[in-house]
C-alpha cells in the first residue's frame, strides 16, 4: 500500500522536461557565480603582495551583479517565474537583491584594511563572502521549501567559516563553533518542520502549501510543522529565546564579519521568514500570529535589556541588533489582518534597507576607531569628538538613527513598523505597539550612552592625535551616512518600493 | 480652518535659513572663532529679519486663518505632506523662537561656556532653531513630530557637553523622559490617523474628523498625547527632569529650554490634542487642571526649599507652566488666551532670569543663594534687572507675567463645556494661593541676593589678612571679574526687558493676534461638544 | 505472522521522531563538540527519513529530491564543522563545550 506510489515516481522521472530558463532573470546570480570562480582562480595565481587586489575585484563583481538587477527593474513589469513558479524574479526579490548587493559592497569596503593588516587569507575570505551573498541573492527569489533551504545553507556555511576566520584566536574559534553548532541545529529543526509541512500538504512549493492550509482546520502535524519552521528561522534571525549564539559570535568574530552577520545574514533570515510566512503560512494565522507576537515582544525587550548592561561596543551592537530584529518582526505579526499585506512587506523591506545602512555605518566607525584604540570597550570612544569630530558626528548620526530619532532613517523605519501594526487595530496589535514604544526608549538609553562617551567623556588614554581613516572605510562611511540621512529626510524615495503586489498577489491566488 | 496661500515661501525660508548658516560654518575651521560667531549672528539675524517680515506680511484681520500656507507632497505612501502655515496661535511663538535664538547667540559672543568649541555650540543652536520654528509652523502630524524631535539631540548635547558638574546625568534624564513621552505620542498619532479613516495626517483633516471618533477611543488616544506633551511641558509627575536639566545646562541652553522648548508641549495641547480630540479633552480636563494646580503649589514649595538660584528658577518654571496648563484645561477662550499669553510671557521672563543667573554664575562662579548678597551694591544694574525680572515673574500687574496668570485663574471660575464648576473653583482658590507663594519665594530670593552688603568672599576685602600691597592686587583681580552688565549683555537683554514692559502695559498687542484664532478653536470645540 | 504487519507511514514518522528526539537530547546533554555534532547529524537523518516516507506516501518526487539536497548540504556542513572543531581541539585538546566560555555576558 505504502509503496503504491513508487510506480508513479518513476513515471514522473520519465515525464521530466527541461525547464525553460530566463537567463536575464538569473543574470545577477550568474554574474556572482562567474565572479566567484574568477576570484578563486586569480587568487591562486597572485603573489602575496598583490592580494589587496582581491577586495577591489570582489567589489567590482558585486557592482557588476548590480547591473542586471537594475536592468530587470527598469524593464520588468511582470514577474518572471521559473521552474513552475518556484524561483521567481519580481519587484520584491529585486529590491532585496539590490539591498544585499549594496550591503555586500559596503562590507567589502569595510573588510579590506582589517584583512590586509591582520594578515588573513584574503582571497578565500572574499570567495566565501561572495558565496554567502549568492545564497542571499537566491533567497530573495526562492519560493520553494527546498530552494529556501539550499539558499539558507549556501549563505550560512561560508558564514560559519568567516566567523572563525582568525583561526589562531581562541575567541574567534569559539565564535565559529557556537555559531556553527546552533546554526546547524536550527537548520535541522527547520528541515524537520519543512518535512511535516510537505507531508501534510503534498508540495514543497510555497503557494501550494498556502493553498492547502485551512485556518481553523489545521492538523496537529501542521501546527507542529509551523512551530518548527518558525523556530528554526528564529535562530537565523537571532530572535529571543533563540538568540544565545548571537552575542558570543558577534563579539568573537572579526568585526567586519560581525557586521556581515548582523546585517546581511540576518536580513536573509528575515527574507526567508517573510517569504514562508506570507506565501505559505499565512492561512495558519491562528498559530503564526501568537507565536510571532511573543517572539517580537520578547526579542526587542530581552535584546534591549541585555544591551543596557554591555560595556563592549560590539557586544552592545550585537544585542542591539537582536532587539532591532524584534522591531522587524513586529509588522509580520499582523499579516492577514485587514489590508496589511502590502504594508507589511513595505515595512519589513524598508526597515531592512535602512537598518543595513545605519548598522553598517556604526560598525564602520567601530572598525575605524578600533584601528587606533585597539579596544572594543565603549569607554574607548571617550573624547572622540575632541580628536575626530568627523567620526563623532557620523557616529552620532548612526546611533541616533538606530535609536529612531527623526529626521534620520531609523525613524522612518520604526514609524512604518508602528503604522503597519496599528493598522491592524486590534488589542493585541496595540499592546505590541506599546511594548515597542517602551522599547524605543530603553534602546535610546544605551545608544545615548555611546554618544555620551563620544561627546562628553575625556579620551581614556589621553591620546588625542587624529585618527587616520583608510579611504575604503571613508567610502563605506560616506555611503552609509548618505543613505541614513537621505532616507530619513526623503523617505518617499524607498517607500514606493513597497508597492509589491506580486508576492501578495500570489498570496491571493 | 480656512487658508491663505499668500507669500508662501516665507515660512520655509524662515524655518530652514539657519541650516544655510550651519552649512557655511561646517567649512570654517574650528580655530576661527570670531568668524564662526559672526556667521552665526548673521544667520540668526537674517532668520529674525525673515521673522520680522512675516510679522509685517501677516494679515491681522484674519488671524484665525492659516496664512503663508504651503502643502506639498512629502511622503506619499503614508499620506503625510509638507504642510506648513501660521495663524494667530503660532505666530507669537514662532517669532519668539527667532528672537530668543538671535539674542542667545549674541549673548554667546563673549559668554561662551567653559567647554569651549563655539563652532559646535553655535551649529547646535542653529539646528535647534530649525526644530523649534518648524514645530510651530507644521500643519501635519508627521512633520510636527519630526520637528518636535529634531530639538532633542542638540539640546542633549548642549546640556551634556557644555553643562555643569552633573551634566551627563541631567542630559540623559532629559533625553529619556522626552523620548518616553514621544514614543507614546507617536502611537497616539497613528491611532488617531487610523481611527479617522487613514486619509491624511494634516491638522485640518484631523481636526474635522477627530471629533467623530467614539468617546472612549478619544480618551485613550488623548492619554497617549497627554504623556508626550505633559513630559515636555512639564506637568507635575513628569517634571523631575526639568530642575536637573535647567541647573546643569549652560545659560544659553537654559534660556532656550525655558523660553521655547517647554512651550512645544503646551502648544501641542492647544494645537493638536484639544482640537482633534474634543471629547478626550473634556474627559481629561479635570485631570490636567488638578495636576496643573499641584504643579503650581509643588513648584512654589520646591522653590522655597532651593539653595541654588538656577534650580529655584527652574522650579518656578514648573509653577508657571502650571498656570498655563490650568488656563488650557478650562477649555474657554479666556483660559486658552491666557495660556498662550502666559507661554510667551514665561518665555521672556524666565529666559531673562536665566540670563541673569548665568551672568551671576559667570562672575561669582557660584549660584548658592547663601553665598550671594549685596548685588545691588556691587553691580547695581544687574541687581535692578534681577529685581525687575523677579517682579515680572511673580505676576506684578503692569508687567507681562500678570496677563498670563490672572486671566488663567479667572477662567477657572467658569470652565467651559460642562466641566465640574466646583472642582475648578476650588482649584482657582488654590492657584491664587500659589501666586502668593510665588511672591514669597521670589522676594526671598531677591532679598537674599541683592540686598545687604556684598559678601566678603567676593568683595575682595577680608580673605587676605596679609599686607596692604598684596591686598590691593587681590582687590584689583576681583573687581575685574565682578563687573556690572556688559554691552553685549545689554544688547541681548534689552529686547526682553522692553517686551516685558510693553506686553505688560499693552497686552492687547498679543491678545489681539491670538484671540481670533483661539475663539475659532473654542467655537469648533463647541460644535463637537454641544451639537 | 510477521508478514501481516505492514509498516505504515506512521511507523517511519515515529522512527524519525525518535531519532530527532535522540539527536536534540544528545545535543543538549553531551558536552563534547564532536558528539554534539554527531547528534545534529542524527537529527538531519531523522529529517531524511520523514521526507522519504512522506514522499513515498504521496508518490511525489519532490520529497525525495529534498533528501538529496539535505545529504549534500549535510556533507558540506561536516567539512566545515570538522574544520572548525579540529582547529579548536588543536589549540585546546580535550575541550568541551563548557570550556568554550571566554565569551559571555
Amino acid at each position: 500500500m505504502i509503496f503504491a506510489g513508487s510506480q508513479s515516481v518513476i513515471a514522473q522521472i520519465n515525464q521530466w522536461v527541461a525547464p525553460t530558463i530566463d537567463w536575464h532573470a538569473l543574470a545577477p546570480e550568474l554574474v556572482l557565480i562567474v565572479g566567484i570562480n574568477l576570484v578563486l582562480f586569480i587568487d591562486l595565481s597572485l603573489g602575496a603582495a598583490k592580494k589587496w587586489a582581491m577586495a577591489t575585484l570582489t567589489g567590482l563583481v558585486f557592482l557588476a551583479a548590480f547591473i542586471p538587477v537594475v536592468t530587470l527593474a527598469v524593464i520588468g513589469d511582470a514577474s518572471r517565474e521559473m521552474f513552475d513558479g518556484r524561483y521567481v524574479v519580481d519587484g520584491y526579490s529585486l529590491i532585496l537583491k539590490a539591498i544585499f548587493l549594496l550591503a555586500a559592497y559596503v562590507l567589502v569596503l569595510m573588510s579590506q584594511n582589517e584583512l590586509e593588516e591582520g594578515g588573513y587569507y584574503q582571497g578565500e575570505f572574499y570567495v566565501l563572502m561572495m558565496c554567502s551573498v549568492l545564497g542571499m541573492v537566491m533567497m530573495t527569489s526562492a519560493r520553494d521549501l527546498i530552494a529556501i533551504f539550499v539558499a539558507l545553507e549556501l549563505l550560512s556555511i561560508p558564514a560559519y567559516m568567516m566567523a572563525a576566520w582568525r583561526k589562531r584566536d581562541s575567541r574567534s574559534n569559539e565564535a565559529g563553533v557556537k555559531y556553527y553548532l546552533l546554526g546547524v541545529f536550527a537548520s535541522a529543526v527547520l528541515l524537520y518542520g519543512m518535512s511535516f509541512l510537505y507531508g501534510t500538504t503534498g508540495s514543497t512549493k510555497l503557494t501550494d502549501i498556502g493553498a492547502s492550509l485551512v485556518d481553523g482546520d489545521l492538523l496537529g502535524l501542521q501546527v507542529l510543522a509551523v512551530v518548527f519552521v518558525l523556530g528554526g528561522l528564529a535562530f537565523k534571525i537571532s530572535a529571543v529565546p533563540f538568540h544565545s549564539w548571537a552575542p558570543d559570535t558577534y563579539e568573537g568574530a572579526p568585526t567586519p564579519v560581525t557586521a556581515f552577520l548582523s546585517v546581511a545574514s540576518k536580513a536573509a533570515g528575515f527574507v526567508a521568514l517573510m517569504s514562508i510566512v506570507m506565501l505559505a503560512l499565512a492561512p495558519a494565522n491562528s498559530v503564526v500570529r501568537p507565536m510571532l507576537w511573543v517572539l517580537a515582544a520578547l526579542t526587542m525587550t530581552v535584546g534591549n535589556v541585555m544591551a543596557l548592561r554591555q560595556t563592549n561596543i560590539v557586544r552592545m551592537l550585537a544585542y542591539s541588533s537582536v532587539s532591532q530584529g524584534g522591531f522587524i518582526l513586529m509588522p509580520l505579526v499582523v499579516i492577514g489582518t485587514g489590508n496589511a499585506g502590502d504594508s507589511v512587506l513595505r515595512a519589513v523591506i524598508v526597515y531592512l534597507l535602512i537598518y543595513a545602512f545605519m548598522n553598517l555605518g556604526a560598525f564602520s566607525i567601530v572598525i575605524a576607531v578600533a584601528r587606533r584604540t585597539r579596544s572594543g570597550e565603549i569607554t574607548s570612544f571617550g573624547g572622540l569628538f575632541g580628536y575626530a569630530p568627523g567620526l563623532a558626528v557620523l557616529m552620532t548620526i548612526f546611533m541616533a538613527s538606530l535609536a529612531g530619532i527623526p529626521p534620520l532613517g531609523g525613524w522612518i523605519a520604526k514609524f512604518n513598523v508602528f503604522k503597519t501594526v496599528l493598522d491592524a487595530g486590534d488589542t493585541a496589535a496595540y499592546v505590541l505597539a506599546l511594548i515597542g514604544a517602551v522599547n524605543t526608549v530603553i534602546a535610546a538609553a544605551y545608544y545615548m550612552r555611546v554618544l555620551r562617551q563620544v561627546w562628553m567623556a575625556p579620551a581614556p588614554d589621553g591620546d588625542v592625535s587624529p585618527i587616520k581613516v583608510p579611504s575604503s572605510i571613508q567610502a563605506a562611511l560616506a555611503i552609509t551616512a548618505v543613505g541614513t540621512v537621505l532616507l530619513g529626510v526623503l523617505p518617499g524615495l524607498v517607500l514606493r518600493f513597497g508597492d509589491i503586489t506580486d508576492l501578495t498577489g500570489a498570496l491571493a491566488r | 480652518m480656512e487658508i491663505m496661500t499668500n507669500d508662501n515661501w516665507l515660512l520655509t525660508v524662515g524655518t530652514f535659513l539657519p541650516l544655510v548658516g550651519v552649512l557655511v560654518m561646517l567649512f570654517i575651521p574650528k580655530a576661527e572663532e570670531q568668524l564662526l560667531k559672526t556667521v552665526a549672528v548673521i544667520t540668526a539675524g537674517a532668520t529674525l529679519a525673515v521673522g520680522i517680515l512675516t510679522l509685517f506680511r501677516f494679515d491681522y484681520g484674519q488671524a484665525e486663518k492659516l496664512q503663508f500656507f504651503v502643502d506639498v507632497t512629502w511622503i506619499e505612501v503614508i499620506r503625510s505632506n509638507y504642510t506648513i502655515g501660521l495663524d494667530g496661535i503660532s505666530l507669537p511663538l514662532y517669532f519668539l523662537s527667532m528672537v530668543v535664538t538671535f539674542l542667545v547667540i549674541i549673548y554667546t559672543w563673549d559668554n561662551m561656556p567653559d567647554a569651549g568649541n563655539p563652532k559646535s555650540f553655535l551649529i547646535l543652536m542653529l539646528v535647534l532653531q530649525v526644530g523649534m520654528a518648524g514645530t510651530f509652523v507644521a500643519q501635519d502630524l508627521i512633520l510636527f513630530f519630526v520637528f518636535f524631535e529634531v530639538v532633542l539631540l542638540p539640546m542633549y548635547f548642549m546640556i551634556g557637553v557644555w553643562g555643569g558638574e552633573h551634566r551627563q546625568y541631567a542630559s540623559l534624564k532629559f533625553f529619556l523622559y522626552t523620548m518616553f513621552g514621544s514614543a507614546f505620542m507617536l502611537v497616539a498619532f497613528l491611532a488617531l490617523f487610523f481611527q479617522t479613516g487613514a486619509e491624511s495626517f494634516s491638522f485640518m483633516h484631523l481636526v474635522s474628523a477627530g471629533g467623530l471618533i467614539s468617546n472612549e477611543v478619544q480618551v485613550w488616544i488623548f492619554a497617549g498625547m497627554f504623556l508626550g506633551f505633559a513630559v515636555k511641558v512639564p506637568m507635575f509627575p513628569f517634571h523631575t527632569w526639568l530642575p536637573d536639566a535647567h541647573t546643569q545646562a549652560p545659560t544659553q541652553g537654559s534660556v532656550i529650554l525655558a523660553a521655547i522648548l517647554l512651550k512645544l508641549g503646551t502648544y501641542g495641547f492647544v494645537r493638536i490634542a484639544i482640537p482633534m480630540l474634543p471629547e478626550g479633552a473634556r474627559a481629561w480636563a479635570p485631570v490636567i487642571a488638578i495636576l496643573a494646580v499641584i504643579g503650581i503649589i509643588y513648584g512654589a514649595l520646591g522653590c522655597l526649599a532651593q539653595t541654588d538660584m538656577k534650580r529655584l528658577i527652574a522650579f518656578s518654571s514648573v509653577a508657571h507652566m502650571g498656570f498655563v496648563m490650568l488656563g488650557i484645561s478650562t477649555l474657554t477662550t479666556l483660559g486658552i488666551n491666557a495660556a498662550l499669553f502666559g507661554m510667551v510671557a514665561h518665555g521672556l521672563i524666565t529666559g531673562m532670569l536665566f540670563f541673569v543667573a548665568g551672568s551671576v554664575k559667570h562672575r561669582y562662579h557660584t549660584l548658592e543663594i547663601s553665598r550671594l548678597s549685596g548685588m545691588l551694591k556691587q553691580m547695581p544694574r544687574m541687581g535692578w534687572i534681577l529685581g525687575f525680572a523677579a517682579m515680572a515673574s511673580l505676576g506684578l500687574p503692569g508687567l507681562a507675567g500678570f496677563w498670563g496668570e490672572f486671566p488663567a485663574i479667572l477662567a477657572a471660575y467658569s470652565p467651559g463645556f460642562g466641566l465640574n464648576v466646583t472642582l475648578f473653583r476650588t482649584l482657582m482658590v488654590i492657584a491664587a494661593v500659589g501666586t502668593v507663594l510665588a511672591a514669597a519665594y521670589l522676594l526671598w530670593l531677591y532679598q537674599r541676593t541683592a540686598f545687604g552688603e556684598p559678601s566678603p568672599e567676593f568683595s575682595g576685602q577680608t580673605p587676605h589678612p596679609v599686607g596692604a600691597g598684596v591686598n590691593a592686587d587681590h582687590h584689583a583681580d576681583h573687581h575685574d571679574e565682578i563687573r556690572d552688565v556688559t554691552p553685549i549683555e545689554w544688547i541681548a537683554w534689552t529686547p526682553f526687558l522692553v517686551a516685558i514692559v510693553v506686553f505688560g502695559v499693552y497686552p492687547q498687542l498679543m491678545f489681539g493676534v491670538m484671540d481670533p484664532a483661539v475663539s475659532e478653536l473654542v467655537a469648533r470645540l463647541g460644535e463637537s461638544l454641544n451639537p | 505472522m510477521l508478514a501481516a504487519i505492514e509498516p505504515t507511514t506512521t511507523w517511519y514518522l515515529l522512527l524519525g521522531a525518535v531519532l530527532f528526539g535522540l539527536g536534540s537530547v544528545g545535543l543538549l546533554v553531551r558536552r563534547n563538540p564532536l558528539v554534539m555534532f554527531m547528534s545534529i547529524e542524527l537529527m538531519l537523518n531523522a529529517v531524511n527519513i520523514s521526507f522519504v516516507a512522506l514522499a513515498v506516501r504521496f508518490g511525489d518526487i519532490s520529497g525525495q529530491t529534498a533528501v538529496f539536497f539535505v545529504m549534500v548540504v549535510a556533507a558540506a556542513e561536516v567539512v566545515v564543522g570538522l574544520g572548525i572543531i579540529v582547529s579548536i581541539m588543536r589549540r585546546r585538546p580535550g575541550a568541551t563545550a563548557d570550556d568554550l566560555a571566554e565569551l559571555k555576558g
